[in-house]
């Protein structure tokens, strides 16, 4: 019973995550090898694989995603990045930090709805250009691809950039102070100890924060769904809208099973990439 | 050429003082020693004059220029830092070369002056090693050669030797005064190592809670104490301390009756070296006591004497041997007595 006991423990947790991350997964893989017509699995062996590969609107997504998700998760650190280094001394940011978190904890469909009505429908932001008198005239976001991507990037920065200044000002603020004084006083400016020494000391904390925002950026989906949706011409589709319809909108569940097994693949193995690189010469 | 002054210098964390009305000038080229026990202010002191502190009130000067204000970068100082701060991404070459690239050291002269700072703390061989592969005492000789690889206008060092083992304290000791005497570089050096601050000081710098005790060359602080502080600080072991009164002329206290400088009476501490006394022949004793511990050394025996309730240290010749509890007498140098107010601590002169 004593040995028992920790398994005891841990088995609602184990069985909760395997049982809606392993079950589906294995499913998800299962089902990418059949035809799915609504009650009848035909067996289809690669198929699926080998139509997605061919298909340009899957490459179309893959690229969409990265494009978008890229450019954001760049700007979310580079911004994040420089405001917690500005800020990290500062005793009301410490004091206040939570505060920061704050966009992280709205409803993620409320936000994308906010941000449909600034750009799209409420025009909030033409509106509010025109009054600066920077345009002379509405701008259609959703009628030019930079700008309909833009209009996802700028909601994900919104609201990612403040979760990525916490980590990182959680990571500075761990650094011992003497190191940057001692830099100072070996006549290194702030933007030489930035990038000689606070840097690379934050580059596993770094590499951790662009892994868990990368994964989330790859499934990008509320903000599509509700923005976009993947308008003009698929080009801010990402890929897990286009799984979504796939499965959801043409129920072609196998063909959607297999993108997202394709998916899954690239982000675990870019994800060990990074992981690889950026604790490689972390230590010795 | 630096020369260092504090005017008036105070340095407040929220009410409580680390550094109280500091008045100190440091000469061109001089090697300045700040001794005193942990929390006396010796690295907050340090870090005021490199710019990492701003002083609560008072003035810094360097080579007689005010240097408030003035960023850390732009006093052209190098430090060696209590906990070495080496840079954790950058290999021990890397580390010491930061300061002369970042100071603009022509590439082709680099090589040059890294390795001869790293023979001088005998870390030839570990250059290629990131800090974390270093052992402590190795570290703070890292810290220590990017401190001295480039000649800036002071050099400040908090207890750069404090993790090394005897012989290459002793041997490191010799090279900071050789390669200060040459580079003819201000110091200012902190340390709780005596021998340290005897060997190295042109002057050292007594302290105790961010107060300056006293000022002087060692040979100052050592054989002229300003007060029972200072007294009972400096010497391995310090000297005895003992209260007691002074009536007409006699000061006594138990199994101490000894003359005394006419000038004073009441409570008088009284201090004396334990090199400063022997064992007496039998009825010159200036103190009775007896025999509480017998510690050979090698080339002496440091002997602890019961007076009264109080202990008393003696130096006595190597050979010298007694059994416990056997009543001894020892000798007084007169020349050698130390009076002090045991009221405030402060020294009593004689010629006064
Ligand atoms: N940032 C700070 N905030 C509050 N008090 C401080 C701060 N820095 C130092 N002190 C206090 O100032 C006093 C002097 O500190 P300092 O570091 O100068 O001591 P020190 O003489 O170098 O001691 P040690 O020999 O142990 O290194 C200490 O009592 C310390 O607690
Ligand atoms: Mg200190």
């Amino acid at each position: 019973m004593r040995a028992l006991f920790p398994y005891l423990l841990v088995a609602p947790a184990v069985t909760y995550l395997l049982s809606i991350t392993l079950y589906p997964g294995i499913y998800a893989i299962y089902q990418s090898f059949f035809l799915v017509r609504f009650n009848e699995w035909i067996p289809v062996g690669t198929d699926n694989y080998v139509e997605l590969f061919a298909d340009t609107e899957f490459w179309g997504a893959l690229l969409n995603t990265l494009i978008i998700g890229g450019i954001a998760l760049a700007v979310e650190c580079l911004l994040a990045l420089v405001l917690a280094y500005f800020a990290y001394r500062d005793p009301f940011i410490r004091g206040w930090r939570i505060v920061f978190l704050m966009p992280m904890l709205f409803m993620p469909s409320a936000v994308a709805f906010l941000w449909k009505l600034a750009f799209n429908d409420g025009r909030v932001i033409s509106d509010l250009l025109m009054r600066l008198g920077l345009i002379s005239q509405n701008i259609d976001f959703l009628g030019s691809v930079p700008l309909a991507r833009l209009t996802l990037i700028v909601a994900d920065v919104w609201q990612w950039t403040p979760f990525l200044f916490i980590i990182f000002v959680a990571a500075l603020q761990g650094q011992d102070q003497e190191i940057e004084e001692a830099a100072r006083l070996d006549g290194a400016r702030w933007p030489q100890i930035f990038w000689n020494i606070s840097l690379p000391m934050m580059r596993p904390v770094i590499a951790v924060a662009v892994i868990l925002r990368g994964i989330d950026i790859t499934t990008m989906f509320t903000n599509v769904y509700i923005m976009t949706n993947g308008t003009p011409g698929g080009t801010t589709e990402t890929i897990s809208y286009f799984i979504y319809r796939q499965g959801f909108r043409t129920f072609n569940f196998g063909y959607a099973s297999a993108a997202a097994v394709i998916m899954l693949i690239i982000t675990v193995v870019s994800a060990q990439l990074i992981v690889k690189r950026a604790f490689r010469s972390g230590r010795a | 050429m630096a020369s260092i002054h504090l005017d008036n210098v105070v340095k407040r964390y929220g009410a409580f003082v680390g550094v109280k009305e500091m008045n100190l000038q440091i000469a061109d080229e001089e090697f300045l020693v700040l001794l005193g026990p942990s929390g006396c202010g010796k690295t907050t002191t340090m870090r005021m004059i490199a710019g990492l502190e701003e002083p609560s009130e008072g003035d810094i000067r360097i080579a007689s220029e005010v240097v408030n204000g003035l960023d850390a970068r732009d006093r052209d100082v190098a430090m060696v830092f209590q906990g070495y701060a080496l840079y954790p991404n950058m290999s021990i070459y890397e580390n010491i070369r930061f300061p002369l690239r970042m100071r603009g050291v022509p590439k082709n002269q680099q090589d040059a002056l890294i390795r001869r700072a790293a023979d001088m703390v005998e870390l030839g061989d570990f250059l290629d090693r990131k800090p974390a592969a270093l052992s402590g005492g190795q570290r703070q000789r890292a810290a220590l050669a990017r401190a001295v690889v480039r000649q800036p206008q002071v050099f400040l060092m908090d207890e750069p030797l404090s993790n090394l083992d005897a012989k290459l304290r002793a041997s490191m000791r010799v090279q900071i005064k050789h390669l200060q005497r040459k580079l003819r570089i201000t110091t200012v050096y902190v340390t709780h190592d005596q021998i340290e601050a005897m060997t190295l000081a042109d002057r050292i710098v007594v302290m105790s809670r961010g107060e300056i005790q006293q000022v002087g060359t060692p040979d100052e602080i050592y054989s002229d104490p300003a007060n029972t502080f200072v007294a009972g600080f400096i010497g391995s072991p310090p000297m005895n301390l003992i209260e007691g009164q002074v009536h007409s002329g006699r000061f006594i206290a138990p199994g101490i009756d000894i003359a005394a400088p006419g000038h004073m009476h009441g409570n008088v501490t009284l201090g004396f070296r334990p090199e400063d006394c022997g064992i007496a022949p039998d009825g010159q004793a200036g103190l009775t006591g007896t025999v509480y511990g017998i510690e050979p050394t090698g080339d002496s025996t440091f002997l602890t004497i019961l007076a009264g309730d109080k202990q008393v240290e003696v130096k006595a010749p190597r050979d010298f041997r007694a059994p416990l509890d056997s009543c001894a007498s020892i000798a007084l140098d007169p020349a050698r007595l130390y009076f002090f107010d045991s009221a405030t601590g402060q020294r009593m002169r004689s010629t006064q």
